[in-house]
């Protein structure tokens, strides 16, 4: 059984907890005076990090946890505090007495700490990473995130879907057509009403092109970081072209704003022409890449997740796929009708991950064009019926997974687990037997989001 | 590799906005003699995501790619605060970042700047302020200049850094 999440939602007297596996949900009903609970860390380890949020957010104890240090709130967090209560109302934050946070850390005989972050040399979203080292081999990697942290959740509750949708768009930039889709089909079940097709191919087009943009990005940053520049050159320019045609397509560069359940003029011709293109190009790009042996000295074999590793973590998307499972929200009809193919590798390594990559864009392209239709179809939304709603959707990373909770026809409560919650997990099994110097180019060929994860 | 020559020669140099390129060179002409003090004929940013959504940074990431290639300005983006002379500050300066925002700023060396890159830091994008967000960046740092957008795109980018060259001299 996959754990997939676990979160929890204040009631009128209780609180409550919910896990959601593959195949089933359990929700607990835990006293406000003594909200303490059983861990499932034990069992699923990356539950972890969903308790540590849990008990800052709403103060609710596992028993037995392996961890309970802070996870969202950092040294200068006020103690005690817990935003998602309904009683906490505060806008503004006076920082308060510095405590330190306790690392995981490995000591012995000439063994050091190298610290990471949050700021970094590139131009990289914030996070911080800690290393135990011995000379160049890593012996311990903790990450530690949610300096980003934006109160998203408490930000959402009480306004409509309508008023909400900016926000949600802008959780993540990298995958806003994803997040939008999540938040479509929610409302659709809170309206009641059916996804026309031709929407939901137009839809569907929109969330390939994110992932291929996506994809090319990385292509180009992954070598760029074994110190192949080309590379990066050759496929930073494909990812603008695609971008391109993304904002041709929505009129906005990253599409926010496009999932608006209408179906616009699109020019087929042009953009079939241009996939050809692309098409060419990225054989070309493979090709080419394939035959550089120094640059697969360096992926090769480089940052395992194993099979086994992976499915006790849960993990998801790319870095699941690449490790031998074969694990894809897309993995439906409608896609399949529509040409998907699911990618995998089972080495587990950077090379797997790349390579899982270079054959999604091949794949997202055979379905872009089964996508492609000129239609002007539109939808008139019903208003919504209150109700616990979830949704799911494969972004560029993996299995994005939202919920939201409409009373009285505003948000009573919102989550949302980006797959790098879970993925950002399983990061430090892939640093054994590896040199401090490849920890860029094994965190890059993940290439997860910190936006998503800490909202 | 030979075929990857091939393909590099054939296509040629793809880079646009040829325009930004004489414009800096007026301006440099203007302000050559101060730049060269100030700057030593290059302008280091030090770019700083404080919790945007991570859009800002990849239009900035986009500047390196062949069709802007910012560095042909003479504009950089450098890996450490003591190299620069510009902070670049995107998002909402959460309550988590801000120590570390401001860690950064003093480690610049004077004279320098803050640019705030996007609408996030000036509370223009449609989050709200709430307990986990410190925004308006100007409450909290002297803020020279300012990029709209959600995201600005790369060409908006360049365009402001431009003008900001031709401000602080």
């Amino acid at each position: 059984m996959r754990f997939i999440a676990r979160y929890a939602k204040e009631l009128e007297e209780n609180f409550e907890v919910i896990t959601l596996y593959d195949e089933r949900i359990d929700k607990e009903l835990l006293s406000k005076e003594k909200p303490i609970t059983q861990t499932l860390s034990r069992k699923y380890p990356v539950a972890i990090w969903f308790e540590r949020k849990m008990h800052d957010d709403f103060g609710i104890v596992f028993h037995d946890a392996f961890d309970t240090r802070p996870l969202v709130h950092q040294e200068r967090f006020p103690q005690g505090l817990h935003p998602l209560l309904r009683a906490f109302n505060q806008v503004h934050l006076d920082a308060s007495k510095y405590l330190p946070y306790k690392y995981e850390a490995i000591d012995g005989d000439g063994v050091f700490q190298v610290a990471v972050g949050p700021i970094h040399a590139g131009i990289i979203e914030p996070g911080h990473f800690q290393f135990s080292q011995a000379g160049e081999a890593i012996l311990h990697l903790e990450v530690r995130h949610f300096y980003k942290n934006r109160g998203i959740e408490k930000m959402l509750e009480g306004k409509t879907l309508q008023e909400a949708k900016p926000i949600i768009e802008r959780i993540s930039g990298n995958e806003t057509l994803a997040y939008q889709i999540c938040y479509r089909d929610i409302y659709l079940q809170a309206s009641q009403q059916e996804l026309p097709l031709a929407i939901a191919k137009r839809n569907a087009l929109l969330l390939e092109l994110e992932r291929i943009i996506h994809h090319l990005t990385d292509l180009g940053f992954i070598p760029n970081d074994a110190g192949f520049g080309a590379a990066l050159t050759f496929a930073s320019r494909l990812a603008e072209d695609a971008r391109r045609k993304l904002q041709e397509l929505t009129g906005h560069r990253f599409g926010f704003g496009a999932i608006d359940f209408k179906n616009h003029s699109i020019d087929t011709l042009s953009f079939k022409a241009w996939l050809h293109a692309l098409q060419k190009d990225v054989l070309y790009f493979q090709e080419w890449i394939t035959d550089i042996p120094s640059l697969w000295d360096r992926f090769d074999t480089t940052g395992i997740l194993s099979f086994d590793e992976a499915i006790k973590y849960n993990v998801l998307g790319v870095v699941a796929r690449a490790s031998g499972i074969s694990q894809d929200r897309r993995l439906n009809k409608f896609y399949i009708e529509h040409g998907f193919k699911m990618a995998s590798e089972t080495s587990g390594d950077v090379a797997a991950r790349f390579k899982v990559r270079l054959q999604e864009i091949i794949n997202s392209i055979e379905m872009m064009h089964n996508f492609l239709q000129e239609d002007t179809t539109s939808l008139s939304l019903e208003s919504v019926k209150d109700g616990e709603y979830m949704s799911f959707v494969e972004s560029s990373i993996g299995e994005l997974f939202m919920t939201i909770d409409i009373k009285e026809g505003v948000i009573e409560r919102f989550y949302v687990r980006d797959p790098s919650f879970i993925n950002w997990q399983a990061l430090h099994l892939m640093m054994q037997g590896n040199i401090i110097a490849d920890f860029p180019l094994i965190n890059k060929s993940c290439d997860l989001s910190y936006a998503g994860n800490d909202l | 590799m030979i075929k990857f020559w091939n393909k590099r020669v054939q296509e040629g140099i793809v880079t646009e906005s040829k325009e930004l390129e004489s414009e800096l060179t007026v301006i440099k002409k203007e302000i050559q003699e101060r730049v060269t003090k100030k700057f030593a004929g290059s302008l280091a940013i030090r770019m700083v995501d404080s919790g945007s959504c991570n859009a800002c940074e990849a239009e900035c990431n986009a500047l390196s790619n062949p069709y802007y290639d910012l560095e042909r300005l003479g504009i950089y983006f450098v890996a450490s605060p003591r190299h620069a002379d510009v902070m670049l500050l995107s998002g909402l300066l959460t309550f988590n970042m801000t120590p570390h925002a401001k860690d950064a700023y003093a480690q610049i060396p004077a004279p320098k700047w803050i640019i705030t890159l996007g609408d996030c830091p000036v509370m223009q994008a449609p989050f709200e302020k709430n307990y986990a967000i410190n925004a308006p960046v100007g409450e909290h740092f002297h803020v020279t200049h300012h990029i709209a957008g959600c995201p600005p795109n790369p060409l908006e980018i360049m365009q402001v850094f431009l003008e900001f060259i031709r401000k602080i001299s």
